[in-house]
């Protein structure tokens, strides 16, 4: 018998996670109202951008920033935002690269690699860098068949 | 170096006719030759033998009539010919060829440093034989070789593949299938066909020399099976005009302005 | 139906190198589609390399279910031996009962070293596949005897079913922005050093010869009888706006560039209106023709097999009548 690794893919536009494609992804819950969570949301055709958002904490546990659909939003930990050629950089204070979402264009399809090293409120390592993109810990769903709709808050 | 070079006896292309009545190919008036590619191969060997020294065998697979190709190989130059020759090789698709040719090849001592055969032969045109004795004989291969630079214990070679010029080191022992821009010239020396015809001398090996059973070789050791032999359908339907040159080139002409190549009055399209 | 059942059916090797020019993987998965349908299974394609994101999106856009893949450094270039090893430890888990690769060069040496290795059937350059009704059987159609003939040929006993396929035989379906797929990727060892190493690769110089490009291609074969029946072509080209294509023995005979093969081994076209003279028809040059929109051939035999491939045919003498095109041509251009 073999053994693999199996996920979903899009022919439209993935992420890169753990080593392979997947159309979205979710770590943490996005539903929570002050845990940690990152989520990749799916990009459907006619779109090329992705959408991310997340709330995100330092190695303490202490909250340094929201992000709603790839905008900044509460942030405590006074963080910079950089857009970039086909995405955006964000950085800590000082100067110490916290999020990076950048978008290959293929001709027919896109492909998003995302570099991060994200804490939770318990300071716990969520996400770190492996190779190309990241790699995620803990409670994760790491195929999105559908755009993930939260409850509301 | 020793080299073993893989030859097929081909109907020369010309003189093929079908019999499309029966299916078959009509045998009476068929020239046969050397394939032209283990052609280029057999003349490879013999140049590599010139300046590396080593023993060139011919081996083929076929009817007792593929000995003249042996002969003619040996009259060109190969020190040694074999024939695979026996009534239950007949009807082999390449796995079950490549088992024969390989199963001898591995009989030879001592165990040839390089196995050269043509890219693809006249009549079949698969290909691949070549690359199914190299997995046999659990050797490397390289296809579509159209140059052989020998170093100390292994060998560079080039080839054209799928649009890219490549340049590759090779370990021996290993299998190459050559292309025609490997060849050069080579003359035959006066009186050597007569002698090779007369004087030299053809092994034989069948079923029992090769250690093979019935079922691994010729149709039954085959894998596929041909079903049904037709003529390709006439993919259009089109007219066929006969007449002079000059009426067939109006008709042409005409053909063309029907299709907007040409204007019908004079002038550029 | 299981996870497993899904990846036995109908696979389809990622040939991925020159992708915009080399269609035939995504040729072969719309075919391997209309095959699975009616085995009640599906296509999976199969990706091996460096990088290989992209291909996997598109074979998905194309048409596969599933894509397995294999990515690692090592593997960034096409190798023989190393994608034997993996791809046969594949369908031996997977078992799947037919097996389709474009016969490009890789292909054409890949493919059959695989099916040695395990055990198989393969049949080459077929032009034809079908799902015979009764038995269920791939039915592989092939030229035999120098191309004079079509043969069926099936593997009743041995499986997958193995075929390579000539590019610009099949039609891709059109590329899904919404197709969804599963992908696989297994675990495989490091592999070890490969006995074949490849030393420098360079694109070969497109020269002037854009056969598949052009909107008029002539076409000469070994009927034109000499090199310099063959280079009155040029004119006749020249004065079509077109490009001239020549057969295997012409090449073969030194009167043409390699560059401007058509057929099973050298190029595909499918021009406007494509003028084939002194050509016999063998299906290995045929293949490489047969979607060009008009046909005319040209030769002196009118039973020789050409004509059945053209829209119109004329049965004469090239030489005759090559000077008289040529002269009526020049009037009017």
């Amino acid at each position: 018998m073999i053994k693999f690794t199996e996920s979903k893919i899009s022919a439209h536009h993935n992420y890169l996670v753990n080593d392979l494609l997947t159309p979205g992804f979710v770590v943490g819950d996005p539903n929570s109202s002050d845990a940690f969570y990152f989520w990749a949301d799916l990009v459907l055709p006619g779109e090329s951008t992705p959408h991310i958002s997340a709330r995100i904490m330092d190695e303490k546990g202490d909250l340094l920033l929201e992000l709603n659909g790839s905008q900044m939003g509460e942030n405590p930990g006074k963080c910079d935002y950089h857009p970039l050629q086909g995405g955006f950089k964000i950085f800590r204070r000082p100067n110490e690269p916290l999020l990076e979402v950048l978008t290959q264009n293929f001709p027919r399809g896109h492909m998003t690699r995302i570099k991060a090293r994200l804490f939770d409120e318990k300071g716990d390592l969520r996400v770190e860098p492996l190779g190309e993109s990241i790699q995620v810990h803990g409670e994760a769903k790491l195929v999105l068949d559908a755009p993930f709709t939260p409850s509301a808050r | 170096m020793n080299i073993v070079v893989c030859i097929k006896q081909v109907p020369d292309e010309p003189t093929i006719r079908i019999d499309r009545q029966r299916m078959t190919i009509i045998r009476e008036g068929v020239k046969s030759i050397i394939n032209p590619l283990d052609y280029v191969a057999l003349e490879a060997s013999l140049a590599l033998r010139s300046r590396q020294g080593g023993e060139v065998t011919v081996l083929t697979m076929g009817p007792p009539q593929s000995e003249e190709a042996l002969r003619e190989a040996m009259a060109i130059g190969a020190d040694r010919a074999i024939l695979l020759t026996h009534p239950a090789f007949a009807g082999a698709d390449t796995l079950a060829t490549s088992h024969v040719l390989a199963s001898a090849i591995s009989k030879l001592e001592p165990f040839p440093d390089l196995v050269l055969c043509g890219m693809q032969t006249i009549d079949s045109d698969t290909g691949h034989v070549g690359p199914q004795i190299a997995e046999e004989l659990g050797i490397p291969q390289v296809c579509g070789v159209n140059e052989i630079i020998l170093e100390e214990d292994f060998l560079m070679v080039k080839r054209l593949s799928d649009g890219f010029l490549e340049t590759l080191h090779v370990d021996l022992p290993a299998l190459l299938a050559v292309t025609h821009e490997l060849s050069s010239v080579r003359h035959l020396p006066f009186g050597a066909l007569e002698v090779a015809f007369s004087e030299r001398e053809v092994t034989q090996w069948g079923l029992e020399d090769l250690n093979l059973r019935e079922e691994e070789v010729g149709f039954r050791g085959s894998a596929t099976q041909v079903w049904k032999l037709q003529s390709p359908p006439p993919r259009r339907e089109g007219d066929l005009v006969t007449g002079s040159p000059q009426t067939l080139v109006d008709h042409l002409i005409r053909k063309l302005e029907a299709l907007s190549i040409l204007d019908e009055e004079d002038g550029h399209e | 139906m299981g996870t497993n059942n899904a990846l036995n059916g109908v696979w389809v090797f990622g040939d991925y190198r020159n992708y915009f020019q080399n269609r035939v993987t995504l040729q072969l998965i719309a075919k391997g589609k209309e095959l699975a349908e009616k085995r009640n299974t599906k296509v999976t394609a199969l990706l091996l390399g460096e990088q290989v994101q992209q291909y996997a999106m598109e074979y998905v856009a194309h048409g596969a279910d599933v894509v397995i893949a294999a990515e690692h450094p090592d593997l960034k270039e096409y190798q023989v031996e190393a994608y034997c090893a993996l791809v046969a430890q594949w369908v031996e888990a997977f078992q799947p009962e037919v097996f389709l690769a474009g016969a490009t060069s890789f292909g054409r040496e890949f493919f059959p070293r695989l099916a040695k290795r395990l055990g198989t059937g393969l049949s080459a350059d077929c032009v034809a596949l079908e799902v015979d009704p009764k038995t269920g059987l791939l039915l592989q159609t092939t030229p035999a005897f120098g191309g004079e003939l079509l043969a069926e040929v099936v593997t009743p006993n041995h499986r997958p079913q193995m075929a390579t396929v000539h590019p610009g035989v099949f039609q891709e379906r059109p590329h899904n922005p919404e197709a969804v797929g599963r992908i696989l990727y297994p675990d495989f060892n490091v592999l070890p050093q490969s006995r074949v190493r490849l030393i420098r690769s360079r694109r070969q110089q497109i020269r002037k010869v854009n056969l598949e490009e052009a909107p008029v291609v002539i076409v000469g074969g070994r009927g034109l009888g000499s090199k310099a029946q063959f280079e009155r072509l040029f004119e006749l080209a020249q004065l079509l706006e077109g490009e001239v294509g020549a057969t295997r023995p012409v090449i073969r005979a030194g009167w043409a560039e390699e560059d401007r093969l058509l057929g099973q081994t050298g190029k595909s076209v499918k021009p406007k209106l494509l003028i084939s003279i002194g050509t016999s028809g063998a299906l290995q040059y045929t293949t490489g023709i047969q979607g060009a929109e008009i046909i005319i051939a040209i030769n002196r035999d009118p039973h020789a097999p050409i004509f059945r491939m053209a829209d119109l045919g004329l049965a004469g003498d090239a030489s005759a009548i090559l000077p008289l095109l040529l002269e009526a041509l020049r009037k009017r251009i």
